[in-house]
């Protein structure tokens, strides 16, 4: 039996599970290492979900309605940076009124555009990048069918996640953007004093994490289910976060921490298949994943050490 | 111009509307962004809201379904209040109350054939002990590494919701097709208001909300005149000035989460034993959410909950009459309460309109 569960197509779906997860907990990173807290990702996540399907539905591109995503995820965050920044509202509320904000509008315009509470039609979906004619006999034919799948199955935004993890992590520690970022968050008075502008350079990270929330979301309808359904996201944003913390507020920790629970979310997938065999209610398999996170937030957030500044409104001396 | 008007009107009054024209405002300023969104959309905002108002307070009937409605939002609103005075973000109120209900559920068909009154004070209790002890572990890891509560206790929630969901579908299941409970016994459940006092309108209000409103004085009571309180509220300040002046701000973020938990649990006991009577997975429009925004309107004011609660109960009692006869989506209302959170929350935006109100009326006044 194991054998049918640990197939190649159990770790392909762990690492297209881990995708919406991996770019929210970057988006997160990003944000937090600037001293925003951004709770608000899951309802950046739904809303770029739900405006990806309409954007593709309206376009007829699938391309487009990922851009129209992740813009969709930057107005959420520009929200949210004016309100944290500008106004420096409690950032968690501020977030929290957002993800509200996000299940309201999209179930609001559900019915206005689609005309009916639920799920919406499907649409069209990006495919699949490469489709490789490899061998198909033999012992050639086995290694073959685990490359393809492992390496070779995804859609375009699962690339573009592992291609921003490791960007994102080269910048974070080699760039001028990164050092400045990561000063913005640790001592934001010292970074104003040396001529950073701390207003401009959280603004970009609140925006680019809400891009990032807006593609997770279109991974989600445009890539996984090619369909919205009203609060699709159950809290992903939120297994996001933790997964940022878990990856220590890094983009390349943040991946990794996300395969982990892509990796749960894949083998409750798989195992309710074996329910017969198994005889566990399926119920106990959905909630791995947030049990999960607790567990990983129990072990290891004493040693994790986030940003000195994060969550504190700046205020210029 | 601020500081005048503080020292000229120091009477508990001035401050008691001063306290008030934020929220109050701030409202105001929700419904209005409400009505150009529904404008853009098509509908017509004033139609809209007049079926609203018709739904919440139109008959005694109305009234009554707005009080059965603003029964949760209290004690949500006051677990919401509670764990904010002490700093802590129990955003997960949600998972309690569905662990509240759960043990209603379960008790209400134990208890079978006791007296009422026995059950009733018993469930209660119990609801209120599961709820605290659904927020138990997260609260224990805040205090000890630091686990943040916002996402502990909402991934409570969600495992929360699962084992009901399992429960409902599985061992507590009634016979027949759909998923949830037996109903409970009547001397499992609280008595209608208008049982009690027959001049009401029959409704389907229940003790509930005379229990949450009581549960709000008395939580308004323990925040301000007992050292429970007051510890809660110094670590909820300062949590180093706290810990320098004896007071365990980890023994303390313990207790006041649990507390908060506690509240929660009984909002799922009073709506399992007050409105369904039995327990299923959708029995909870959630409220636990909702009593986020209770309680930021309230200013996490106990006394403020009530009202705040009756507010977001209207709004809910009258979101159906609203769809039904405007033909507006009720999701509106999710829009409005986040609104209205965004609003209380940055209350620059509120106090930036009173003060241009206020100044060019005082101008009028000069000339």
């Amino acid at each position: 039996m194991l054998a049918d569960i640990f197939t190649p197509d159990l770790f392909a779906s762990a690492i297209r599970m881990a995708t919406p997860l991996a770019l929210a907990a970057i988006g997160g990173t990003i944000c937090e290492r600037s001293g925003i807290v951004n709770i608000a990702l899951e309802g950046m996540m739904l809303f770029g979900a739900f405006m990806g399907v309409i954007g593709t539905m309206y376009t007829g591109s699938p391309w487009l309605g990922a851009l129209i995503a992740m813009l969709s995820g930057m107005g959420l965050a520009l929200v949210h940076a004016f309100a944290s920044i500008t106004l420096r509202t409690d950032q968690v509320v501020s977030g929290t009124a957002i993800n509200i904000l996000s299940l309201g509008l999209t179930g609001f315009l559900m019915e206005v555009i689609i005309g009916h509470p639920g799920t919406t039609d499907p649409v069209a979906r990006l495919m699949p990048v490469f489709s490789i004619n490899g061998p198909t006999q033999g012992v050639l034919g086995s290694v073959w069918r685990w490359v393809d799948t492992i390496v070779f199955s995804y859609t375009p935004i699962v690339y573009l996640a592992i291609i921003i993890a490791v960007v994102g992590q080269w910048a974070l520690f080699n760039t001028r953007w990164g050092l400045r970022l990561r000063a913005l968050g640790e001592h934001p008075r010292a970074a104003d004093t040396v001529g950073i502008s701390v207003i401009r350079g959280r603004y970009s990270a609140v925006i680019v994490s809400g891009a990032l929330g807006g593609l997770a979301g279109a991974n989600l309808t445009l890539e996984q289910v090619g369909s919205f359904t009203e609060n699709m996201t159950n809290g992903r944003g939120f297994i996001a976060l933790a997964a940022n913390i878990f990856g220590r507020w890094t983009p390349a920790g943040s991946y990794l921490a996300s395969l982990l629970f892509g990796f749960a979310d894949a083998l409750q997938i798989k195992l309710q298949l074996f329910r017969d065999v198994i005889r566990i209610p399926s119920q106990f398999f959905l909630m791995l994943p947030y049990v999960l996170t607790v567990i990983v937030l129990a072990g290891v957030v004493g040693r994790a050490v986030a940003p000195a500044a994060v969550g504190k409104p700046y205020e210029k001396a | 111009m601020p500081e005048l008007v503080r020292v000229q009107s120091s009477s508990r009054l001035a401050t008691v509307l001063r306290e008030l024209a934020v929220p109050l405002v701030s409202v105001a300023i929700a419904a209005i962004i409400g009505s150009v969104i529904m404008l853009i959309a098509g509908f017509d905002p004033l139609a809209a809201y007049a079926a609203m108002f018709k739904g919440a307070f139109g008959s005694g009937r109305q009234i009554g379904e707005t009080m059965l409605r603003s029964t949760p939002l209290m004690f949500t609103g006051l677990a919401v209040a509670y764990g904010f005075r002490a700093g802590l973000f129990n955003i997960g109120a949600e998972g309690q109350l569905f662990m509240g209900g759960l043990s209603a559920a379960w008790l209400g068909i134990v208890l079978a054939g006791m007296p009422r009154p026995f059950n009733i004070i018993l469930m209660l209790v119990a609801g209120a002990a599961i709820g605290a002890a659904w927020a138990f572990v997260p609260a224990l890891l805040k205090a000890k590494v630091g686990a943040h509560e916002v996402i502990t206790t909402m991934m409570f929630t969600y495992i929360g919701r699962y084992i009901v969901s399992w429960l409902v579908t599985g061992p507590l299941k009634a016979e027949g097709q759909i998923p949830q409970t037996n109903r409970l016994p009547v001397e499992s459940t609280l008595p209608k208001m208008h049982e009690i006092l027959p001049f009401l309108t029959p409704s389907r209000v229940h003790l509930g909300f005379v229990v949450a409103v009581v549960l709000a004085f008395f939580i308004w009571w323990v925040l301000k005149y007992t050292s429970l309180g007051y510890e809660s509220r110094a670590v909820g300040y300062n949590p180093w000035a706290s810990e320098t002046g004896g007071i365990s701000v980890s023994a303390t973020t313990i207790k006041a989460l649990c507390i908060s938990g506690a509240l929660a649990g009984l909002a799922g006991v009073t709506e399992v034993m007050g409105v369904h009577m039995r327990l299923f997975d959708q029995f909870s429009a959630g409220f636990g959410f909702t009593g986020i925004a209770v309680a930021l309107l309230a200013k996490n004011n106990p006394i403020g909950v009530i009202a705040a609660a009756i507010l977001f109960g209207g709004l809910s009692a009258g979101g159906g009459t609203m769809q039904l006869e405007a033909d507006v989506p009720q999701k509106v209302i999710l829009i409005i309460q986040a609104l209205i959170i965004f609003l209380v929350a940055a209350e620059q935006i509120a106090r930036w309109i009173i003060g241009r109100t206020g100044r060019r009326g005082a101008a009028e006044n000069a000339g």
